[in-house]
This record gives structure tokens, sequence and C-alpha cells, in this order.
């Protein structure tokens, strides 16, 4: 559960709760950074490798707690959030779990709630690193391809044979054979179920290439 | 207050007028009846002083029915007139008339009074006359409406005019006599022969009014607030005090009154900042649970992180201290209680209330600054009621602020020593000032700006701020927003406005 590379952020205003927070986390194993305000941990942009999360106040003087989650959501790296409050209303739960926060607590909150947030919002965080990772790979494949090839499998992924595909691109059936042998090399799919799933996953990235392609 | 001092006075001026007048016409008498001088002399220091003391002997007594020979004998105990010192003891005698209307029946025991008696012949002219004079003047006394006590130098009352009898209840002939401490227990006699009033006031301190707040008893052992006013009336070797006790009871419950009314706009006050209280309470309950939770954690593995668990044990003690603190905050400021005043630093009283705001201040957006120069004396006063004073007015400043743009949410709170005996402070905002139309009736009760509020906020804060001899008033920024300006006396003028002797 903990290992060494998860790293656990706690963001709250109160000297006395951000420590006992603190010490309760690394109690449990994990790595821990505190800041004492939202524009304190923006400074820092904390960089981290692996997996990581962030504990945070709600009502913190600067920025509010729900604003630095915008802000952080606004960046292209996601940190998972459980929120803790003293005072929770109905309205701001919603807004920060809409807002994609893993867990919301209510001070004083208790190991037994605190710890598991913090393992789901690790292992939410984890899921997101390898999926990122995987995404990237992909793009990079893509980012291989030629334009021609591009329009070859976008056409290619929609089910279409190769006929229709050199139809559909004015081009000769023989030339099709040779663009789809690229894109399987370059793409590195074994089959073109396997292709299919690969571009799947980047299926909302793909989506205005395709329209294009039409 | 004023009033009544006004009204004693006027009867200390018209009781001299009197004194003043008897000078001249006993001076005429004295050509009418001229009279041995020993003899009068020693008739004169019956009058004055064996009478008292042989009254205290005697206790109360009720048994002797004015009638008209008693009247008549009166005048034959008139004092015969002789140069200054019967001038002096004229009115004396008046004043003691009841009295000796009753030695004329316990004169088996007393028989310096039968003597006194008979020596002076019946029906002289000039003591039927002076007889008459003083039938008038103390029936000025009967008709005026306070309560006067004249008594001698050991504290026995001499004469008690009809407004003493109404409001303690006794009979003017059982109070004639008696020591005046039964009536006001704090009025005792000190060593030189003269009332002072030794009640342990609360804040000490000469009244330069002359009148005290004491505790006066009625016949059947009700108390009630009175302020008593002394004045030593001295001619020759004799003195005479002049005792005005005015009933005060009303003026306390207006008190006690204005008390409750402080007391549930704190409460009121408190509903409202329930909320970031009940934050405030739950930051250390958190910081507690959380370090306690650690500590387990740390001491199940091997082996314990003995510092780590010594830096919590710590933590533990100062949290639980902070939420102690708090809960103590709002219950002192949701006691009911009587003024307690004693001296206290403003400093304090500041920080408190900024504790319990800080949430609300978070919540708001708005940031709050305390500046208080340092090594301020004490101010006297009590401190619930300055803290109200000092939340009202945060709150009030808070309020001005909700519309404004969340960068511009500034409150400060500036507390500083003016002229070297007053301690002002300001509490500023930013908003948007105040508008002519509510300058002058800011302070009046019931005025509000505020749509659910109440109007009593500023009312009560200016009479909490008067009681403490200090005022309080508003100004306008130059920039922007408004400053509340209040002042408390330090030092020697400290604590001097607050009324004694409180029930």
């Amino acid at each position: 559960m903990s290992d060494a590379t998860s790293t656990v952020f706690v963001v709250d205003d109160d000297d006395a709760v951000r420590r006992a927070l603190t010490r309760l986390i690394r109690s449990a194993g994990y790595c821990v950074e505190s800041f004492g305000s939202a524009h304190e941990f923006l400074e820092c942009r904390p960089r981290f490798e692996g997996c990581a999360c962030l504990v945070l106040d709600v009502g913190l003087p600067d920025i509010n707690g729900l604003e630095l989650q915008n802000e952080l959501n606004a960046g292209h790296r996601s940190l998972p959030i459980i929120f803790i409050t003293g005072d929770s209303d109905i309205a701001t739960t919603v807004r920060a779990m809409k807002a994609g926060a893993t867990d919301f607590l209510a001070k004083p909150v208790s190991d037994s709630d605190l710890l598991p947030a913090i393992a789901n919002a690790l292992r939410v965080s984890s899921q997101a690193l390898s999926s990122r990772v995987e995404l990237d790979g992909i793009h990079g494949r893509m980012a291989r391809l030629t334009p021609r090839e591009r329009e070859v499998l976008a056409l290619l992924v929609e089910g279409r044979p190769n006929k229709q595909v050199a139809c559909k691109l004015g081009i000769a059936e023989k030339t099709i054979k040779i663009h789809r042998a690229h894109v399987m090399e370059k793409m590195e799919a074994h089959s073109l179920v396997d292709l299919v799933r690969v571009i799947d996953k980047v299926c909302t990235r793909l989506a205005p290439g395709q329209s294009a392609a039409r | 207050m004023t009033t009544f001092s006004a009204a004693a006075a006027a009867i200390l001026v018209i009781l001299l007028i009197f004194l003043q007048f008897k000078r001249t016409r006993t001076s005429e008498l004295a050509l009418v009846a001229p009279i041995d001088a020993d003899s009068s002399l020693q008739r004169y220091n019956n009058y004055a002083f064996a009478v008292p003391d042989e009254a205290v002997g005697m206790g109360r007594t009720t048994e002797a029915p004015p009638d008209q020979t008693n009247a008549r004998q009166r005048a034959g105990l008139r004092p015969p007139r002789l140069s200054g010192r019967r001038i002096v003891h004229a009115p004396l005698a008046m004043f003691s008339r009841g009295r000796f209307r009753r030695t004329s029946v316990d004169n088996e025991s007393q028989p310096c009074h039968v003597k006194l008696r008979t020596e002076s012949p019946d029906g002289s002219r000039a003591d039927a006359q002076q007889l008459r004079h003083d039938e008038r003047s103390g029936g000025t006394l009967d008709l005026l409406p306070l309560a006067i006590l004249v008594t001698n130098p050991q504290g026995t009352i001499l004469f008690a005019n009809a407004a003493v009898e109404k409001l303690f209840g006794y009979s003017r002939e059982e109070l004639v006599g008696v020591v005046a401490s039964e009536l006001v227990p704090a009025l005792l006699l000190n060593a030189s022969g003269a009332h002072s009033p030794c009640a342990d006031l609360a804040l000490g301190g000469r009244e330069p009014e002359g009148h005290r707040d004491l505790v006066a008893r009625r016949r059947d052992g009700t108390e009630f607030p009175a302020e008593v006013t002394i004045n030593s009336v001295s001619w020759e070797s004799v003195t005479c005090t002049l005792t005005i006790v005015i009933d005060r009871t009303e003026r306390y419950e207006l008190l006690r009154n204005r008390q409750q009314l402080a007391h549930l706009t704190r409460v009121s006050t408190l509903g409202e900042l329930a909320g970031s209280l009940a934050h405030e309470l739950n930051q250390p309950l958190t910081a507690i649970l959380s370090n306690a939770q650690a500590a387990q954690r740390f001491l199940a593995t091997e082996p314990v992180n003995l510092t780590e668990v010594r830096e919590i044990l710590h933590d533990l003690v100062d949290d639980t201290r902070r939420a102690s603190e708090v809960i103590r905050k709002i219950r002192s400021l949701v006691k009911r209680g009587d003024l307690e005043v004693a001296p206290l630093s403003i400093a304090s009283v500041i920080r408190d209330v900024a504790l319990l705001v800080h949430s609300d201040a978070i919540v708001r957006g708005i940031h709050l600054r305390v500046a208080v120069t340092p090594d301020l004396p004490p101010v006297h006063g009590d401190k619930v009621q300055l803290q109200q004073v000092v939340l009202n007015l945060l709150l009030n400043a808070f309020d001005a602020l909700a519309s404004c743009s969340a960068l511009n949410r500034e409150v400060a709170i500036a507390v500083t020593l003016e002229g070297g005996d007053t301690i002002r402070v300001a509490v500023r905002d930013s908003g948007a000032g105040l508008i002519g139309e509510t300058f002058d009736k800011l302070f009046l009760p019931f005025i509000t700006s505020k749509r659910d509020g109440l109007g009593l906020g500023l009312s009560i804060s200016r009479s909490i701020v008067e009681t403490h001899g200090g005022c309080i008033w508003a100004r306008n920024n130059e920039d922007k927003g408004a400053t509340f300006y209040f002042t408390l006396p330090t030092g020697e003028r400290a604590g001097r406005s607050f009324p004694r002797g409180q029930p």
C-alpha cells in the first residue's frame, strides 16, 4: 500500500491540524509534504514522480479549496483530491465531488476514514499514471504516421475493407495495402483488432481527425 | 444622578438659609429672655450631648404619645439663648424635639431632663415663638420628598423627616435615638466621630460629588440600594450630620434591565457566530484526534519512535488547551452576570474576541489585522461587556464589507494610548462607509441598516462604554470605509463612573 514513490500533499492553514494530519499520514508510511496555504502549494508546484494525492482543507484563507481544485484541474496533470472540512454543506460537497474529488471528509477526521481514502486516491492516481504512460506511448507511435497513413488508419478502424478505403481516398488498393502494412508496423499492432483497441483508447483525440478525413 | 445631586444641594441650601434665619431670630430672642450664662451652658450641653447618649441606652421608645401638654413642655425645654453657643444649638433643639417629648415620660430614669424642664418656665413668650418657628421648619423638612436624617457625632439620629418614615417603615418616634447605621449598615463612625461610609466599595477612591451608593435596610429587613449624601454641619465645637437618603431601586432595576438586554444581544450575537465557533472548536479536536491516532500507530511499530511520540504528546496538551480556551470564551460571553469590575488588559480583551471571530473572518474572506501598542496601562472594567463592544464593532465591520470585492476586505483594529491616560480603540473597515442620515442615528436604539438587525448593538455598546467612563463615535475614513472609535480611561480616572455598592 505505502510505497516510497507515493506522495501525499497536505494543505491546511491551521498549524496544529496540519502537523497532526502530517504525522498521522506519515505514521501510515507515506511520504508527506505539507503546505500552509493554497498559494504556497501553487508556488512550489511540487513535482512528483509516481502517484500522489492531495489532502485539502476547504476553508483556506487565501484561495479556498474548491478554487485550488479548479486550478489544478486546469493543469494537464490531475491530482486526486481528498477534501476535509469543518463545516460541510451539501452544495460545497456536491461541487467538490463533481469536480472530481475522490473523497469529502468531515473534521475531526479519523484514521479509519482518512487512511483508506488516501489509499483509494493513490490507487486512482496510479491508474491515471499507468493509463497516462500507455496513452503517451500510443501518441508517440501515432506521431510517426504520415498524413496519408493517418487517413488510412482512420478508415481502417471504422472497419472498412481495403477496397472501400481505396475508393474513398481515390487511390489504388495496392497502395492502401502498403499504407496499411506501415500503419500496423508503426502502431506496433499485431492484428486489426489490436489496432482498433489501441486507437479506441485515444479515440477522443482522434475524433477531430476522423471528421477531417471524411 | 445629577438631578438628585442637584436636589440634595438645593435642600442643603434651604437648610442653611433656614439656619441663618434662626441665627438672627435667636439673637433677638436673647434680648427678650436673658438667663444665667452658666446654667444655660449646662442645660445646653445636656441638650447637645446627653440626649443622644441616653437615647442609645434607652433604645427605641414608642410609649410616649405626643399630646398638647408635651408640646407645651417642649417649649419649656428650649435652651436659654446666650451668645454664639445657643445660636448654634437652636436648630439642634428643633431637630431633637421628638426626643425630648419622649424624655418627659422617661423622666424618672433621666432626671437631667426633668430638671431642665423645671428650670425653664413654661409659656415663656420667646420659647413659644421659637416653637412655632420650629414647627414650621420641621414641617418644611417634612414636605421635602427626600429622606433626611440629622445625626449627632456618635451617629445617633436626632431628627428624621416624614420621608424617612415612609422610606424605611419606622415611625419617627422609633427612629430618634437609634444609630443611623441601623438604617444604612455601611454608615459607620470613624475615629474622628464623623460619619463615614466605610462600605467595601468595589472601586475605592473618593466620590467627588459627596454621595455614595450604599445598601439601606427597611424595618421589615428588606434591603434596597440607596444613594446617601452626607454633609457635616459644624458650629463651634459641635458637629452634626445631615444625611440624605435617596431610594435607588429604580435605577438599579434599569441597570439590571440593561445588563439583561446586553446579555441577550451577546447571546444572539454568539448565535450568529455559532457556525464559526463550532469550527473554532473543531480545529483543535481534529488535531487531537489525528495526533492521538498517530501516536497509537507509532507505538504499534518496532522500534517505537519516541521522538515522534514525545512531540505528539506536547502538541496534544497544546491542542487541548486551545479547545478549552474557546469554550471558556464562549461561556464567559454567554454568562449572565452582574458587572464584575476589575483592572484588565484591553489587549487581552481584543485578542479573545479576535480568536472568536477568526473563522468567521475566513469564511467571509476578510483579512483581520490587530495592532496593539505594547505595555498599555490596564483599564478598569467588566471584561465580558468590553468584549461585547469589541465583538459588536468587529461584526459590524465584517458586515460592512459584505458588498466589497474580495481583494479589499480588510478590517484593522488599532489600540493606542492617547494623552497619557486614555486608551483608544479604533475598528476600521474598508467598506462603503456611513451615509449622512445613518450618522446621526448610529447609536440610537432600534435603528439599523441591516436587514435582520435588531438595532441594539451600537446603542448597547455606547451604554457600556459610557458606563466605563469612555465615549464612542464613528468617522468615515478619508479613502474608503468607516472607523468606529471608543475610548476608556486608565489610571486615576479609571473606574470612577461605575455605580457603587450594587445589590
